[in-house]
């Protein structure tokens, strides 16, 4: 299979106070069409760093960070605001909705950067909170919906512009076991159904275990690479 | 607008904020509309005063009288074309709160000096046949119902008593004028020499308040002024002669120049609502900076973001500010109306006003609202989303 996500040699650096602190160490790494990718790790390793730099929402100090066929780490910031809209979906710990929408347009807010109709922005919309099971929910705002609902119509807006990659961080780090369990199980199946390349930071080894791949990051670094278990 | 229920929504944030600086907005728009407006009355009355027409009052002081004989002698200067005496009866009308005041002036002057009072013909000529005769403006006709014929009482206030002891007057409406603008057809004129006649000796007799004066060249007002206070400049009446628009202007200026405070009070305003605005949406923005991180995240561009954060000023201070210009449309009139002044013509909002306050309403936005939108635009998403 072809590689969606590519980097090599990739050095991120951050200044802390007078300091400056390399993060990332010349890292490469190689992620395949339709792959679902664990990334783990301690706390402060650079898993989230790494996954920003997959994203879009970062740009690299050094090396080159290509994903969907596109060199990233040169474009402008607003190329990159405009490749991440077209190619990559992002689920957050903590559902990241915006907090006086509803479910159903929360879900939109990625469209309206398309040229889609309203109508047509609706259907797809309706479509989208059926394949996460909260189709019945469109009109509650996020306090109206529990933590796993909340994770639910995130993924909805993630998936909503139908991205080559789907980055999650963290994304049961804020729930219960089984809406934990619920919204891992959806995120596999959007990797086994549906084909989507999916890149998850998680701290949990048990979350871990519904990837196809691990990858460890330890201080910068890509410290293990498992073999890969079947998907 | 597909982006409208998102500034909608960043609005709704936090309601009792967004309701609190939207009434805060429409009341300075209130404030300044009605301020405004005030000063364009002003200019209006400015505007319909001209130099042709000659105001003398006594040297001394505005309410001191002159002597009555002083109208003929301005009447024989070269520089005159007509003139009259103003005699003046402060009243009321039925009720103490209708306060009415009634004119001694010569009809045939006066309608030779105002060309826009407008009478219709033999309405005139047979106000002058009835010495109790009034002309009475359009608008005080409409007000209490009066037509020719009727009989108006006004009771004397101020001391102001006719010979018999008496302080009821009654005079007969022989006119109605109108004239442009409208709302100034709001006197009643009798005649001089009647009321001069029927007023109690040593109570404002043989005495006038003012002299009016059309000159024959406008262009030379200033000289004819200057003549008409020579003639009684070893008089022990001396006077102080002035084109209307001076008068006005000198009246005006012994209460402050108007115009000044009026538009310090307003610039004040709209500066404390501009600090009260700019503050509002720094807030706004600091409080939602994840969630425009989170804009960002999805494909917003840094520009989009800021044109929402201005947009969304924009829409608050416009709409409040339309608002309030609104009420001030709506409260003026009735106000002017309440208070019952006569000759203030009706105060609308100009159009000069709605433009200028939606200018102001647009500079407020965009000043208040660029440092928080520069901020939005500069928003680092994983710094942001990371809480940094």
């Amino acid at each position: 299979m072809a590689a969606v996500v590519t980097l090599k040699n990739v050095v991120k650096r951050y200044v802390r106070g007078k300091q400056r602190v390399e993060v990332l160490h010349k890292l490469d790494l190689s992620v395949e069409s339709g792959e679902f990718l664990a990334l783990m790790g301690p706390s402060g390793s650079g898993k989230t760093t790494l996954l920003n730099l997959i994203g879009g929402l970062d740009r690299p100090d050094e090396g080159e960070v290509t994903v969907a066929g596109e060199r990233i780490d040169g474009l402008s910031s607003g190329q990159l605001a405009k490749w991440r809209a077209r190619h990559v979906g992002f689920v957050f710990q903590f559902y990241n909705l915006l907090p006086v929408l509803s479910a159903e347009r929360n879900v939109e807010v990625p469209l309206l950067l398309t040229n889609l109709s309203r109508a047509q922005r609706k259907r797809n919309v309706q479509a989208a909170l059926e394949l996460v099971g909260l189709a019945d929910r469109a009109k509650h705002k996020p306090a109206e919906l529990s933590g796993g609902q909340q994770q639910r119509v995130a993924i909805a807006r993630a998936l909503i512009a139908d991205p080559t990659l789907l980055v999650c961080d963290e994304p049961t780090g804020d729930l219960d076991r089984e809406s934990a369990e619920d919204i891992l199980n959806l995120i596999k199946t959007l990797n086994q159904k549906q084909g989507k390349t999916i890149i998850m930071v998680t701290h949990d080894p048990r979350a871990a275990a519904y990837a196809s791949r691990k990858l460890y990051v330890d201080k910068g670094v890509l410290v293990a690479e498992p073999e890969r278990t079947a998907a | 607008m597909k982006y409208l229920h998102l500034i909608w929504a960043a609005l709704r944030r936090r309601k009792a904020r967004t309701i609190l600086t939207f009434l805060s907005i429409v009341t300075a728009f209130f404030l300044f509309g009605a301020l405004q407006t005030i000063n364009a009355g002003i200019g209006s009355v400015m505007d319909f005063l001209n130099t042709s027409r000659l105001r003398v009052s006594s040297r001394v002081t505005l309410g001191q009288p002159l002597p009555y004989a002083h109208v003929a002698r301005i009447a024989a200067l070269p520089v005159t074309d007509a003139v009259t005496p103003i005699a003046f009866i402060a009243g009321t009308y039925q009720r103490p709160n209708n306060v009415q005041a009634v004119l001694g002036v010569d009809l045939t002057a006066m309608f030779k000096m105002y060309p826009e009072m407008h009478l219709p013909p033999g309405e005139l000529a047979s106000a002058l046949r009835t010495r109790s005769a009034v002309v009475v403006g359009k608008v005080l006709a409409d007000k209490y119902g009066w037509k020719i014929g009727d009989r108006i009482p006004i009771h004397a206030i101020g001391g102001i008593t006719r010979a018999d002891g008496s302080s009821d007057w009654v005079f007969d409406v022989a006119g109605i004028y109108d004239m442009d603008p409208h709302e100034y057809a709001a006197n009643i004129m009798g005649q001089y020499d009647y009321i001069n006649e029927a007023r109690a000796s040593g109570n404002g007799k043989d005495q006038v308040v003012q002299i009016l004066v059309k000159i024959k060249d406008p262009s030379h007002s200033a000289q004819a002024a200057q003549l008409i206070d020579d003639t009684f400049a070893n008089s022990p009446n001396q006077t102080q002669t002035m084109n209307e628009k001076d008068f006005i202007t000198t009246i005006l200026a012994q209460i402050g120049d108007i115009s000044l405070v009026v538009n310090g009070v307003v610039a004040a305003v709209l500066l404390a609502l501009l600090f009260l605005t700019a503050n509002v949406m720094a807030q706004s923005v600091r409080e939602r900076i994840p969630e425009l991180a989170v804009l960002k995240t999805v494909g917003f561009s840094d520009g989009r973001v800021q044109w929402l954060v201005l947009i969304e000023a924009l829409i608050l201070s416009i709409a409040a500010a339309v608002v309030g210009l609104g009420l001030a449309a709506l409260v003026i009139p009735v106000v002017i109306a309440a208070a019952q002044l006569q000759g203030v013509p009706a105060l609308h909002v100009p159009p000069i006003v709605w433009g200028a306050g939606v200018l102001a309403a647009i500079v407020l936005a965009l000043v208040s609202g660029v440092f928080p939108a520069q901020r939005a635009r500069r928003l680092h998403v994983a710094e942001a989303l990371s809480g940094r």
